[in-house]
């Protein structure tokens, strides 16, 4: 259970991407946070694992304070969550293997990591997060040598080796091409339903949120300005969301034919 | 002509002025220089003298460009030494030098702190030169290769650490937050998301420096710390410049062969 | 959980470390053989710290100010030595860097120039001094410039070649299509487009003379390196420590001045963009590409006596 009591974060600039923030998140849901670039959404998933701190109100998961955890236990707290990037933060130059054993750094003796040495246990996690994204065979290669699309199931992996209980995904598709996109939003619903992780992902595009949100979070301003299922949300509601018209740029599937 | 009836052509700009640093810099430039050249104020650099005089050392060079290379024999102690203290200078230089440098790079850093004191160690370390360590560390250490390794690693870690810095510096942030996120202590993080990016560079820089290390042997000899410059002293002082031209030779060989061989090496690492 | 029915694709081996684990054994192997049989009395470093101590103590604390005068002269003496060295080097390799470079010189005559370059390159400057301009100019500072310059001749030749090397072609094709004599075509299309660059290696280079310049008097070849070597052959140390002091001062100073001209003389000029940020700031130093460029390597400002 993710709670945000009040929670708010500005800037040292000056710019207030939370503002007041409340918001439960019970586990298990699959949820899809849409809104205009700036409108909070990437400050929103990375306050809840501690990226961003906030600077008011508090945030917490299953009933422990993300605000007021510092050092191990901030760690600790990480070490639950998994996150997934939308360009994909791979160590290019080192094998996928390695990128996926970084999920098992929390378990893992900092001398053990230091000389590269993971237990035989954490490879095991590893490996087997690698098959439930069907990339195994590629464990040895360099992350550089693979496509867009197999790198960010590579970053998928790596967060289920965390054996996590929540997933952040931040704009995962947004470099990938929409069939691409569809495979990994699949991994993604998957992964929430078998595993029943809860998921909560950012999105630009209308149609993907519609299609894989089970809940639909609206933002726009560092605000709440939606929640609700997706099956309702209509063109209004995402118009509203959105301040303006809906363009084709908002939508997948237009965006990859023009 | 004269006709003030056709349509005036729009006028034609001027000149920009010069900046100022133009003319100002050029006449700083010309003071400085005479300041430095003149034999009142400076080293009093006479070309025409040493036009006249360049027969002086006509002899020794045309001996230097002979080079002995019976000599060889002789020179093979003194080389290993210098290749031995390339090697020992370059692994604890280097070794020191890495975590240095993560202290100095503002992606990994632990503090402000600890970076601006790390950062103003190295270059007070860097604003001296390796000969000068040398000379300290044989008033130290009296004369012979510990001076000179010493002198070397000091020398080593102020270039490494500065290079590596600055290649951390430019790191790839995206697997930092990633590690971060993945709930990873700062160690691991630099560990396995900045360590595997800067690998290459390191050993790239670690063998450059084994070259300049190498080069270096020829000038610390000189202050009596020790390697092949030694022989280069004693061959100089006796005026055998034909031996002198043979070690000068020996080095240059070494030098491109280690060239070679960190070109191979890197191949197979990158 | 069944067992799936589509099989799962079975996981790669982990491929072979030996060659890796040979690579490291090796280097390992060279190291110990070093630390074994050099000659080099390794138990004399249990009191090195204790030694370093006291003679920190006595350079600095306190310095002999009186000294100050004496240290500062031969310090100025030293940044003459290394301006008109530098100098030096600048004009005789500005035609050598043209000549050397390949694509505005003939194959043959570019080939001869680079070999001497790289020739005159091998020699450090102390090797110089000793060998050649000391012999020549007698004692004293005039032998240590000149073997300054005649050393950045090679390094600032090699770099201007490859500046050269590396202009737009665009401008010298479209100055040749104007009909204009060859010596015209490098003075407006060439020279332009290198100028910010080369000079920039000089100021560069001038710091790096600095240091050279601080240490040439070991050899009696003027400048403040004979008053370190004789103060701390006589273990003078509160004089070294004056000098010292100096150097260190006077060497961070002039890098700071060396620096902002620099930046200037780059951003005025808007060249190309990544060579600016690699001089922008003095510390910053590009990665050599090839271990044979000798660019990347000038441009690290740690290569004190060795170009």
């Amino acid at each position: 259970m993710i709670d945000f009591k009040n929670a708010s974060v500005t800037y040292p600039g000056g710019v207030h991407a939370l503002r007041d923030l409340t918001l439960q998140i019970p586990d298990g849901e699959m949820v899809v946070i849409v809104g205009l670039s700036g409108a909070g959404k990437s400050t929103l998933i990375r306050a809840i694992n501690g990226l961003v701190p906030l600077t008011g109100g508090d945030v917490t998961v299953d009933g422990k304070s993300v605000a007021k955890a510092r050092g191990g236990e901030l760690r600790r707290i990480r070490s639950r969550i998994g996150m997934i990037f939308q360009t994909f933060n791979l160590v290019k130059r080192t094998t996928v293997l390695n990128n996926v054993l970084m999920g098992r750094l929390h378990a893992t003796p900092t001398w053990r990591s230091l000389v590269g040495r993971y237990r035989p246990g954490d490879v095991e996690i590893a490996m087997r997060a690698l098959e439930r994204v069907g990339i195994v065979e590629k464990a040895y290669v360099r992350a550089a040598n693979l496509s867009g699309g197999q790198q960010q199931r590579v970053g998928i992996a790596r967060a289920l080796a965390q054996e996590p209980k929540i997933i952040l995904a931040d704009e995962p598709v947004a470099s990938l091409d929409p069939p691409t996109s569809h495979m990994v939003m699949r991994d993604l619903q998957r992964i929430n339903r078998e595993l029943g992780i809860t998921t909560i992902v950012n999105l630009h595009f209308l149609d993907l949120a519609k299609v894989y949100g089970d809940r639909i979070i609206g933002m726009r301003d560092g605000q709440l300005v939606y929640d609700g299922s997706g099956a309702q949300a209509d063109e209004n509601v995402f118009r509203d969301i959105y301040g303006r018209s809906l363009t084709a740029d908002d939508v997948l599937e237009a965006a990859a034919t023009r | 002509m004269t006709s003030a009836s056709l349509a005036r052509p729009a006028e034609r700009p001027r000149k920009p002025p010069r900046s100022l640093l133009g003319p100002a810099g050029i006449a700083a430039f010309l003071l400085i220089t005479y300041w430095a050249v003149s034999s009142e104020f400076g080293i009093g650099l006479d070309l025409g003298a040493i036009v006249k005089d360049l027969d002086r050392g006509q002899v020794i060079l045309a001996d230097v460009l002979r080079p002995d290379f019976g000599f060889f024999e002789r020179t093979i102690p003194a080389m290993l030494e210098t290749i031995q203290m390339a090697i020992i200078a370059t692994a604890i230089g280097c070794g020191i030098a890495l975590p240095a440098a993560f202290l100095a790079s503002r992606v990994t850093a632990p503090n402000a702190f600890v970076l601006r004191v790390d950062r103003g160690v190295l270059n007070v370390i860097r604003a001296l030169p390796d000969l000068l360590y040398a000379m300290i560390f044989v008033a130290a250490l009296s004369i012979g290769p510990l001076a000179g390794i010493m002198a070397l690693i000091l020398f080593n870690l102020g270039v490494i650490a500065k290079l590596l810095s600055e290649t951390i510096d430019g790191v790839d942030t995206g697997p930092i937050e990633a590690a971060r996120a993945a709930g990873a202590a700062r160690v691991q993080t630099i560990r396995t998301a900045v360590y595997p990016q800067v690998l290459p560079n390191y050993v790239a820089f670690s063998l450059y420096v084994l070259e300049l290390n190498i080069r270096a042997s020829t000038v610390l000899g000189l202050v009596g710390a020790g390697g092949i410059g030694r022989l280069l002293n004693l061959q100089i002082g006796f005026g055998n410049y034909d031996n002198v031209g043979f070690i000068i030779l020996e080095l240059f060989l070494l030098v491109f062969a280690i060239e070679l061989l960190s070109i191979s090496l890197r191949r197979r690492l990158v | 959980m069944t067992a799936s029915v589509i099989p799962l694709p079975r996981r790669p081996e982990a491929p072979s470390r030996t060659k890796r684990n040979l690579t490291v054994l090796a280097t390992l192997a060279l190291l110990v053989w070093a630390l074994l049989s050099v000659d080099a009395e390794l138990d004399r470093l249990v009191d090195l710290p204790a030694r370093l101590a006291s003679m920190f103590d006595r350079m600095f604390l306190p310095p002999d100010w009186d000294y100050f005068g004496t240290a500062a002269a031969a310090m100025v003496a030293s940044i003459q030595m290394a301006w008109i060295g530098t100098l030096i080097g600048a004009v005789i390799s500005l035609p050598l860097g043209f000549f050397g470079a390949r694509n505005v010189s003939s194959g043959p005559v570019s080939n001869m120039v680079r070999l001497f370059l790289n020739a005159v390159r091998a020699f450090p400057e102390l090797v110089l001094a000793v060998v050649v301009f000391v012999p020549i100019a007698g004692l004293g500072p005039v032998a240590g410039t000149l073997a300054i310059g005649v050393h950045s001749v090679g390094t600032l030749g090699k770099l201007t070649a490859e500046a050269v090397e590396g202009i737009d072609p665009g401008p010298v094709e479209a100055a040749r299509a104007t009909g204009a004599r060859p010596l015209q075509v490098q003075r407006w299309g060439v020279i332009p487009q290198v100028l910010p660059e080369v000079v920039a290696f000089w100021l560069y280079r001038f710091e790096i003379n600095l240091r050279a310049a601080a240490v040439l008097g070991i050899v009696g070849a003027g400048g403040i390196g004979q008053i370190l070597s004789n103060t701390l052959e006589y273990r003078r140390f509160d004089k070294a420590g004056m000098a010292i002091l100096i150097i260190i001062v006077a060497t961070i100073l002039i890098d700071y001045i060396s620096g902002t001209v620099r930046r200037r003389i780059i951003e005025g000029s808007g060249a190309r963009r990544i060579q600016g940020d690699v001089l922008e700031q003095p510390e910053l130093v590009e990665v050599p590409a090839s271990p044979l460029s000798e660019r990347g390597r000038a441009m690290a400002r740690v290569d004190t006596d060795v170009g």
